[in-house]
């Protein structure tokens, strides 16, 4: 019984994440920006609210079930590796990056924005087995400047008032 | 949680100014042969090349991987301008008539390499 309100708690999460990366389908950013694989990052929110309130393997579950779960609703095989590629490249940078008591969200936030883009040029060019794909890079780094702060902005909203609903944490996966 | 760090700390510049410096990094690593005038385009499937073209000469032409790419050369630029993969970015991307660009359809794993001249050949004969 102990175990069932982490699963609760991780299911919750990774179906929030799901629904915002399905949503930012609609906001066509690559209209006004067109770069490949140009996104909000909105997905991001939630393994960030979930590293700064949980445990860093407990942000793991929510993320690599998150990417799994996407390439089945639609993307398929290619999709799952550059999600996974993005995803956890921009994990390992902001659990080392929410380590150091200097940085804010907002910090955190764009560090795992820009390791996500690496991951995903990473695993472009895996795919097309050519380097000229990091021609691309430079251009996604600036914009997920802005999309960093972008989503940091909401994490921190989102910090802020989480205390105030009544979800309690089971403690064993408290940070 | 600190709230300090729930607000923007001077700390977070740093990672701002650490990004924008990859960024410009990166983008001085491959700036060398861009923006020279484009004369071919070289098109390749998973690493492949399957197809070089000529820039002069405007044609429009369909390339068959996971997705079919519909790609047009037109006035010395070349575009993706049809295509059936989700999302359909490398329509997105326009035209591009710029050396050492490229533009990709990540779904077909297809690259459309923009180069100035024939630089792979292994000799020329005059």
């Amino acid at each position: 019984m102990k175990q069932t309100k982490q699963i609760a708690l991780c299911a919750v999460m990774i179906a929030l994440a799901l629904a915002l990366s399905w949503t930012e389908r609609f906001i066509p950013l690559q209209l006004a920006v067109p770069l490949p694989g140009i996104k909000l990052g909105l997905a991001n929110i939630v393994t960030l609210v979930a590293l700064c309130s949980f445990k860093t393997r407990y942000a793991a579950m929510i993320l690599i079930p998150r990417c799994i779960f996407g390439a089945i609703f639609g993307g398929g095989i290619t999709a799952l590796m550059f999600s996974l590629c993005g995803g956890l490249m921009a994990l390992a940078v902001m659990a080392i990056a929410w380590r150091s008591p200097a940085f804010s969200v907002y910090g955190v936030s764009i560090l795992g924005a820009a390791a996500h883009n690496v991951g995903q040029i990473l695993a472009a060019m895996m795919l097309l087995r050519s380097v000229y794909i990091g021609a691309y890079l430079p251009f996604l780094l600036l914009v997920s400047v802005v999309t960093g702060l972008l989503t940091g902005g909401i994490t921190a909203g989102v910090l802020k008032i989480l205390p105030y609903a009544s979800i309690s944490v089971p403690a064993e996966m408290r940070r | 949680m600190d709230s300090k760090r729930l607000n923007f700390q001077k700390w977070d510049i740093l990672a701002i100014a650490g990004v924008l410096l990859c960024a410009v990094l990166v983008f001085l690593l491959f700036l060398p042969g861009r923006g020279e005038p484009a004369v071919y385009a070289e098109i390749y499937l998973e690493g492949v090349l399957v197809r070089t073209v000529d820039l002069r000469k405007n044609e429009i032409f369909s390339v068959q991987g996971i997705y079919l790419n519909v790609v047009e050369v037109k006035d010395g630029k070349i575009a993706i301008t049809h295509s059936d993969c989700p999302g359909e970015d490398c329509v997105h991307s326009g035209w591009t008539d710029t050396s050492g660009r490229s533009i990709v359809c990540l779904p077909n794993a297809l690259e459309i390499r923009v180069v100035a001249d024939h630089d792979d050949v292994d000799f020329v004969v005059r």
